[in-house]
């Protein structure tokens, strides 16, 4: 079949034909970061003993936040019952699967043998939250692939239940996904429960933002049915709020990190507030993530479509770092302060390599080239029930 | 017919002995078949420098040799999602290297950096207390290249081994003691 031919809707305008461009780039810088990994194995990426988890964990935990909080927003029309919300389900569900497998594709070339994860079936631990994170995960998907076939198939009597199941396997593989830190005890900065209850938080927002982005895009050509634009409205009202909250956490887990002083703990923090992380956490963290959508979105009243969409993109930037400075500044303390490798500040280090990078980029790209794939071959509206 | 007494295999480490040689790392690697090359993050022993103590001309360096610790309330263990970690009935804590995704979540949840990933192997590593030497009889490498006799092996079991004679009539201190691991390496002071 040529997939080419102009009366294809998978590049009907130019917008698409931009947005394909640019799924394609990604994907090739990607595989050209995938061909590295399989030449030089781990040793193209800069992870090390001491920091032994890097920027591909990160994009996963992005990935899989997004994905729950696609779901939780879904969740709200075919669950609780707000009617308008019913018409972002389809969409947002197939969004959601795909930033799953968007999320497992990185974290399979972050493991250095994905293909033993068969003992996670023929020896399995309860006892480890990474058991329970990939388990989870798994169902999860299974939950999301027979929700969104029974959307597709029309089978409107049946997804409520399955958005439920939907919603509780979203809830419990996120939270466990926050576990998977929280229960390191050696790791001060992590430990606790605080990342795996506040990361339902996080999701939610990456739901919201990401909704209003795919919203966004479908109707830039024509005009967004009433339904939908309320629904959207009432998105970025949720997002607004749910941006407050997070703030409010944020405010806590400083203050929880710097009033004690505990080692690991304070240390971690004071990377992010005034170290080699700063940038990251007061820049792209907390301007872009938190601050600036949430004055976007006040001052608008979630009104305005085109200030959600700035706010979201800003959101979206901020939530990546986000994960990224948890995962990195974590790690930057050294457990034994007198090996060699930590240099004069006392903190270890760490840059992604190109090879990290690329893998990065080619997990977005992957992403939107399956979204405009599932666009182009079912359709995402919801129809009438 | 007799009923085997389970042991439990400890290491007592007296660090005033250590001169810092570094025998005990280069006698680790060559047994476990380590090349680390020109990696210095690949150990399964090492010796921290505990600083200069005194005044010029009385000075004295103190240092610390150290490893995995073996012990029995591993978190290590716990984290591990494949059971590729696991514990033996003598207190060893192992890893069936088959059964290693390299999530490296061990790494992160160990308190005492004690793993590493194998350049060789591709998968986790650390200190087996040279578990096949000890089914042979032998004690480990880094015991027995040790010039200065900083380490002490044996079976905490048995009443009449050094390592119970040692830990009943000297001050012992564990590392981390807060984490609630129970390690299985003592320290003397």
């Amino acid at each position: 079949m040529n997939t080419m031919t102009m009366n294809n809707k998978l590049i009907n305008t130019r917008g698409d034909m931009i947005w394909a461009l640019m799924a394609g780039a990604l994907c090739l810088v990607g595989l050209a970061g995938l061909g590295n990994y399989l030449l030089q194995g781990h040793d193209a990426y800069n992870v090390y003993r001491q920091v032994p988890w890097g920027i591909l964990i990160s994009t996963y935990v992005f990935f899989a936040v997004c994905c729950t909080g696609l779901c939780l927003v879904s969740s709200l029309g075919h669950v609780f019952g707000f009617k308008n919300f019913e018409g972002i389900g389809k969409r947002a569900i197939a969004m959601a699967i795909i930033a799953l497998v968007s999320g497992f594709v990185v974290i399979g070339l972050e493991l250095g043998r994905p293909l033993a994860l068969i003992y996670n079936l023929l020896s399995p631990n309860p006892s480890a939250p990474i058991w329970w994170m990939g388990t989870l995960y798994s169902i999860y998907l299974g939950v999301l692939l027979v929700e969104f076939t029974l959307m597709v198939r029309g089978m409107h009597k049946y997804v409520g239940y399955a958005s439920l199941a939907g919603f509780i396997g979203g809830v419990a593989a996120n939270s466990n996904l926050g576990s998977v830190f929280g229960l390191l005890d050696a790791r001060p900065f992590w430990q606790g429960p605080f990342l795996p209850i506040s990361i339902i938080v996080t999701a939610a927002i990456s739901g919201c933002a990401i909704v209003i982005l795919l919203m966004a895009h479908r109707y830039a050509r024509e005009k967004m049915p009433e339904d939908i634009q309320r629904a959207v409205t009432a998105t970025s009202k949720i997002f607004a709020l749910l941006l407050g909250v997070l703030m409010f956490f944020e405010f806590w887990k400083v203050m929880s990190a710097i009033y004690g002083t505990v080692p690991g703990q304070y240390d971690a923090m004071m990377i992010l507030l005034k170290g080699p992380l700063a940038f990251n956490y007061w820049g792209l963290e907390i301007l872009l993530g938190m601050v600036v959508p949430f004055v976007l979105l006040m001052s608008s009243g979630g009104r305005s479509l085109g200030t959600a969409v700035v706010a979201a993109i800003s959101t979206l930037i901020g939530l990546f770092f986000m994960r990224y400075n948890m995962v990195v500044a974590g790690q930057l303390v050294p457990l034994r302060a007198e090996v060699d490798a930590v240099g004069p500040s006392g903190l270890l280090s760490y840059t992604p390599s190109l090879t990290e990078i690329a893998i990065t980029l080619g997990g977005f790209g992957l992403c939107l080239a399956l979204y405009m794939a599932a666009d182009r071959y079912f359709n995402l509206d919801e129809q009438g029930h | 017919m007799s009923q085997e007494r389970k042991k439990r295999w400890v290491m007592v480490v007296d660090p005033d002995k250590c001169i810092d040689c570094k025998a005990c790392d280069v006698a680790c690697k060559r047994e476990n078949g380590m090349d680390a090359g020109t990696d210095q993050q690949v150990y399964r022993n090492w010796i921290t420098s505990k600083g200069v103590e005194g005044t010029y001309p009385y000075l004295k360096e103190r240092f610390e040799p150290s490893q995995c610790q073996h012990c029995q309330n591993p978190p290590c263990v716990k984290v591990c999602p494949t059971s590729a970690s696991y514990q033996t009935e003598d207190g060893l804590v192992a890893i069936d290297y088959k059964r290693c995704i390299v999530c490296a979540s061990c790494i992160l949840a160990c308190p005492y950096d004690a793993r590493y990933k194998s350049p060789q192997t591709k998968v986790i590593d650390k200190c087996t207390f040279c578990a096949h030497r000890i089914a042979e009889g032998k004690l480990p490498a880094c015991v027995d290249t040790c010039p200065t006799k900083v380490r002490v092996f044996g079976d905490l079991n048995d009443p009449n081994s050094e390592v119970a004679r040692l830990l009943a009539t000297r001050h012992y201190r564990v590392l981390k003691p807060e984490q609630g691991t129970k390690p299985s390496l003592f320290y003397l002071s």
